[in-house]
């Protein structure tokens, strides 16, 4: 039997950020938003710094769901996640998918640059793209899983969970953080179980039989 | 087995390979969990009866169950120390149940289950060794040849290729696995898989697993026209279904079979099984291509280069390439410095925009005194690898950087350059040709740059002459046509446009490096695209330049409709009609506005680098900073409040105008303090901070920004900021408000021990919090004066908090 966790590390995601989700973290709206050229041109110019800016990485592996109840889910390697919401979506699955998406620091520092040095509006453009960049990742990654499982006729829940979310209190980071071994990832987790960089994000969701779906 | 023996076979008929091994063990046994290469091992006889069944159905070539044998898939059952023997026991079985007939026996090597750099993180040469490891043990078990399948990064089937051809000259041949949108899983689409695997030298290349057969038979369509060697085909009985709890593929052998026809039709030599699949479906497959013979190969001369996702082929039927020159440190000093400190910010920088401007390959140099040239070079490989689709040129003048970019390089490269220089012809040639990458040919020697035309083509045939000796095709040779500067020597141009005229009719592509030809000549731009122009009239097939120069890339694209290159004129057409917009005219009314109004305008606009000029113009037109400030910037700032609740502006454009106030209002502040009318500042305190144990501030920044800009005096104590210095700040500064933020469910509970602090020091602070996790519910429950959702929320909280309008 095997007891030691497969991490799979990517060292370059190339997820695509959706534009208008990129768009609509900055209050923009598609029926009456009106840019002029020069705002226009601050946003592509936003974008294709951001774009550069961020470093997307990530890690995912699958673990074997032991247990489920109403309340909690346990996997191997003794592991537990106690949120009824998350074992409700874990329902009819026999394994789940841990991963992590990070865009890595520099961008966080030009974030930051740019808005304490009187160019807030770029800053934020670029702090959307590496939001959105990351959320990506784990999309990339999901997509990614779900090309891998469809020979073995299993398929990714469509909703995924990531702690602080619903029930699924913010401090399971430190399981995510543990399991996924996210300092090689150049991640750290402060003591109120937050990511640093900042633009990293964790999530769970479920594997199931496609006859389920 | 020789290699002339497997490929005298595959001329005269359809190969037949064995089917599934793993379904079949489970179905005769074999628990579910357990290492299947340690259970055969126990069970040797399971084998032989699977094995022997093949080989009466029709097998010409039996795989070893060697599929999970590599040191990475061992380690997972505790048996990574003993993948030589489990390796040779194998091999072993599988000759032993061979041995009564006329199979061979291919050595089996499948991934390891990692992410080989540059997509994932295990070392290239690791994995190269791990499959070492196992050939090792299959030689010794006396394997005929190898089967590297399953394959689903190239950058695997690479270093797999790599170590069967490093460790045996046995045959190998090379399967991977495409999903139904025709790519792997790294994304590599069929032909460009093909062209990397044969230009490595794969005996065969092919795709098995994943699919039924009716993908799969497109895949080898695809790949067929490009196919300079046999392509081998082994489905899947479908997909598998979860039936009444036990796993069934969708495909009886009856039906499997009647596809095996098709793929013959579609160029297949080699045919057989995977998932699924079991004896009677190779029967199957034997019964239906009875007396068909092999298509034969039909692949049409072509040059091409790729990334590990895209083909760029090149040639005089092809729009003419674009090789960007500008990943080079000469010249470009922050380049330089970045290289020599590991950075790579530029290099991405130059890359994008080079693919942007429609770059279709990318010339990389990192050459310069002060680096390690081996270590940069590769670094920025890995980088390019992953970033851009777009196939690599590799520069160097060091045999030993250029193997060491050509190894790692998860395509077919583009070296630059080879020339009739004695030392590096021999170096470089042999590495072209075991990494199968296309070359620049440089016609110079060690006597230098010949100038006429003529002693170029006695060059340029003798190393094309020394190249097929290496068995490297002309096809893989890109002709530099030796640009000299006409500035010196204006005869310099005609000789190249003579040479590029010569290799047109000898059927070999060229290149130039552009800008070479104006150097020393003013307005270089055009000399430079006069003389592309002429020489793609000659024949030319590929330009190193640099793409940002519209003027090029238009007239580039104009040559290319001019010489059939460019289909119907398609892109032409795209570039010039998807860049047409009209631009907006600019506002001439008769009555120019006022510097007021304009002041107005730049708010409204966001225009902080215009307003101070207007600003000083209206001061000196008499007009009282008091009146600018509630007149016209006030109402400014207020109505573009006005528009982003609307949604009209976004929040960039918001924030926009609060900088332009702030700039005026920071230009105004000594004249409203001299004439005692008026004060830009609301003189309301407001200490920010985000609470204890929160790192994240860019929406606690931007409210203080827009506070600010809105009047207010501003307190920012920044992130992760503990309870008492924030009570304490309020009470030093005198502030009336508090704002706090946090945007985690495990921070945002610190939001209450603050307010409960202050009231329990009696201070009257009133709190407004924003973040996240919290809403207007949250603020009561913790006794809280008010949430913000945004900042301009901030905003208008702050005045109704401070009673002001």
């Amino acid at each position: 039997m095997r007891d030691k966790i497969k991490l799979h590390y990517i060292e370059h995601i190339p997820s695509v950020p959706k534009r208008e989700m990129i768009l609509i973290r900055l209050g923009y709206s598609k029926s009456s938003t009106v840019l002029d050229r020069k705002n226009e041109e601050l946003l592509e110019y936003g974008i294709r710094e951001g774009s550069l800016l961020c470093r997307p990485k990530g890690v995912f592996c699958r673990l074997k769901i032991i247990e489920r109840n109403i309340k909690l889910v346990k996997l191997e390697n003794n592991i537990e996640l106690a949120s009824r919401n998350l074992s409700t979506m874990l329902e009819n699955c026999s394994e789940i998918i841990l991963m992590c998406s990070t865009v890595g620091r520099e961008v966080t520092e030009r974030i930051s640059y740019e808005v304490t040095n009187g160019n807030a509006s770029l800053g934020l453009i670029i702090d959307s793209v590496a939001s959105q960049k990351a959320d990506a990742g784990l999309d990339w990654m999901i997509g990614f899983v779900n090309k891998m499982l469809r020979k073995e006729g299993k398929i990714i829940t469509p909703k995924r969970y990531s702690p602080g979310y619903g029930d699924l209190d913010l401090n399971n980071q430190k399981i995510m953080y543990n399991v996924l071994q996210l300092a090689k990832l150049d991640i750290e987790l402060t003591e109120k179980y937050m990511l640093i960089p900042e633009k990293s994000v964790t999530a769970i969701a479920g594997i199931k039989e496609k006859s389920f779906t | 087995m020789k290699r002339a023996y497997l490929n005298e076979l595959l001329e005269k008929r359809i190969v037949i390979l064995d089917g599934a091994t793993g379904t079949e063990l489970q179905r005769r046994g074999m628990p579910k969990g357990v290492c299947p290469e340690q259970w055969v091992i126990k069970h040797p006889n399971v084998l032989a009866e699977i094995q022997n069944e093949y080989i009466k159905a029709g097998s010409d070539i039996l795989c070893t169950c060697t599929f999970g044998g590599n040191r990475v898939k061992l380690e997972e059952y505790g048996l990574g120390e003993r993948v030589i023997e489990i390796n040779r026991e194998l091999a072993g079985l599988s000759k032993k149940a061979a041995a009564a007939s006329n199979c061979f026996v291919a050595g089996d090597l499948a991934p390891t289950g990692n992410f080989i750099e540059p997509f994932g993180n295990m070392p290239f040469e690791k994995a190269v060794d791990v499959f070492k490891e196992q050939v090792q043990g299959m030689l010794a078990g006396g394997v005929d040849l190898f089967l590297i399948e399953t394959m689903i990064d190239i950058q695997e089937a690479r270093a797999a290729l790599l170590a069967v051809k490093e460790s045996t000259d046995l045959p190998v041949l090379v399967s991977m696995t495409f999903g139904n949108d025709g790519r792997t899983l790294t994304n590599s689409d069929p032909v460009t898989v093909l062209l990397i695997l044969q230009g490595l030298g794969a005996d065969a290349v092919g795709v098995n697993c994943s699919t039924g057969p009716r993908d799969m038979i497109e895949i080898i369509s695809l790949m067929k026209p490009y196919a300079r060697v046999p392509l081998l085909a082994k489905p899947n009985a479908g997909l598998p279904r979860l039936i009444n709890g036990v796993t069934k593929f969708e495909m009886e052998a009856e039906e499997y079979g009647a596809y095996a026809k098709d793929f013959v039709r579609a160029g297949v030599n080699l045919l057989g099984g995977c998932c699924g699949t079991s004896p009677p479906y190779i029967e199957s497959i034997k019964r239906n291509i009875e007396g068909c013979k092999p298509i034969g190969k039909c692949a049409k001369p072509y040059s091409a280069l790729t990334s590990s996702r895209k083909t760029v082929f090149v040639g005089f039927n092809s729009p003419v390439a674009i090789i960007g020159e500008r990943i080079n440190p000469t010249g470009k000093k922050q380049l330089g410095e970045e290289l020599k400190q590991g950075k790579f910010s530029e290099v991405r920088r130059l890359a994008s925009e080079q693919v942007e401007n429609g770059a279709e390959l990318l010339d990389v140099n990192v050459g310069m005194p002060g680096i390690d040239e081996k270590e940069t070079m590769v670094e920025v490989v890995k980088l390019l690898s992953n970033i851009v689709e777009t196939p690599l040129c590799l520069d160097s003048s060091s045999p030993e950087v250029l193997e060491a970019a050509l190894r790692i390089y998860p395509g077919k490269a583009l070296i630059n350059s080879i020339s009739a220089e004695k030392t590096k012809l021999e170096k470089l040639l042999p590495l072209a040709k075991k990494y199968g990458a296309m070359f620049i040919l440089l016609p110079l020697n060690d006597e230098g740059v010949p100038e006429e035309a003529e002693k170029r083509y006695n060059i340029i045939k003798y190393i094309l002459a020394s190249a097929a000796e290496y068995g490297i095709s002309q096809n893989d040779a890109l002709v530099d046509g030796l640009v000299m500067t006409v500035s010196s020597n204006q005869q310099a141009a005609l000789q190249t446009l003579q040479a590029i005229e010569w290799c047109a009719k000898l059927g070999c592509a060229t290149t130039i490096g552009l800008s070479n030809v104006s150097f020393g000549l003013p307005q270089r731009d055009f000399i430079n695209t006069a003389f592309l122009a002429m020489a793609v009239g000659k024949g030319l097939c590929t330009v190193i330049a640099n793409p940002s120069s519209e003027m090029l890339i238009n007239i580039k694209m104009a040559c290319d409709v001019l010489t059939l290159r460019d289909k119907n004129s398609l892109k032409y057409i795209g570039r010039f009609t998807g860049n047409n917009t009209v631009q907006p005219k600019r506002d001439e009314r008769k009555n120019p506005l006022k510097p007021v109004e304009k002041i107005y305008n730049c708010v409204l606009v966001g225009d902080k680098e215009e307003v101070v000029s207007f600003l000083k113009e209206a001061i000196n037109e008499g007009v009282k900073p008091k009146d600018i400030v509630d007149i016209y910037l006030i109402p400014a700032i207020t109505k573009v409040g006005e528009l982003y609740d609307e949604k009209k502006y976004f929040l960039p454009q918001l924030i926009q105008s609060a900088e332009t106030v702030k700039t005026a209002f920071d230009y105004l502040q000594p004249y409203i303090s001299q004439d005692k009318t008026g004060s830009v500042k609301t003189s309301v305190s407001i200490v920010l901070a985000t609470v204890k144990g929160d790192i994240h501030d860019i929406g606690k920044n931007i409210v203080g920004l827009m506070l600010r800009n809105y009047g207010f005096d501003v307190i920012d104590l920044g992130k992760d900021v503990r309870a008492e210095d924030i009570i304490a700040k309020g009470k030093e500064t005198g502030a009336s408000i508090i704002g706090l933020s946090a945007l985690m469910t495990t921070t945002m509970v610190e939001m209450k021990n603050i307010i409960q602090l202050a009231k329990d020091k009696g201070l009257n602070f009133k709190f407004m919090i924003g973040g996240a996790v919290v809403n207007d519910k949250y603020a009561v429950e913790i006794g809280a004066d008010g949430y913000a959702k945004d900042a301009y929320e901030a905003v208008k909280l702050a005045k109704k908090l401070s009673f002001l309008k």
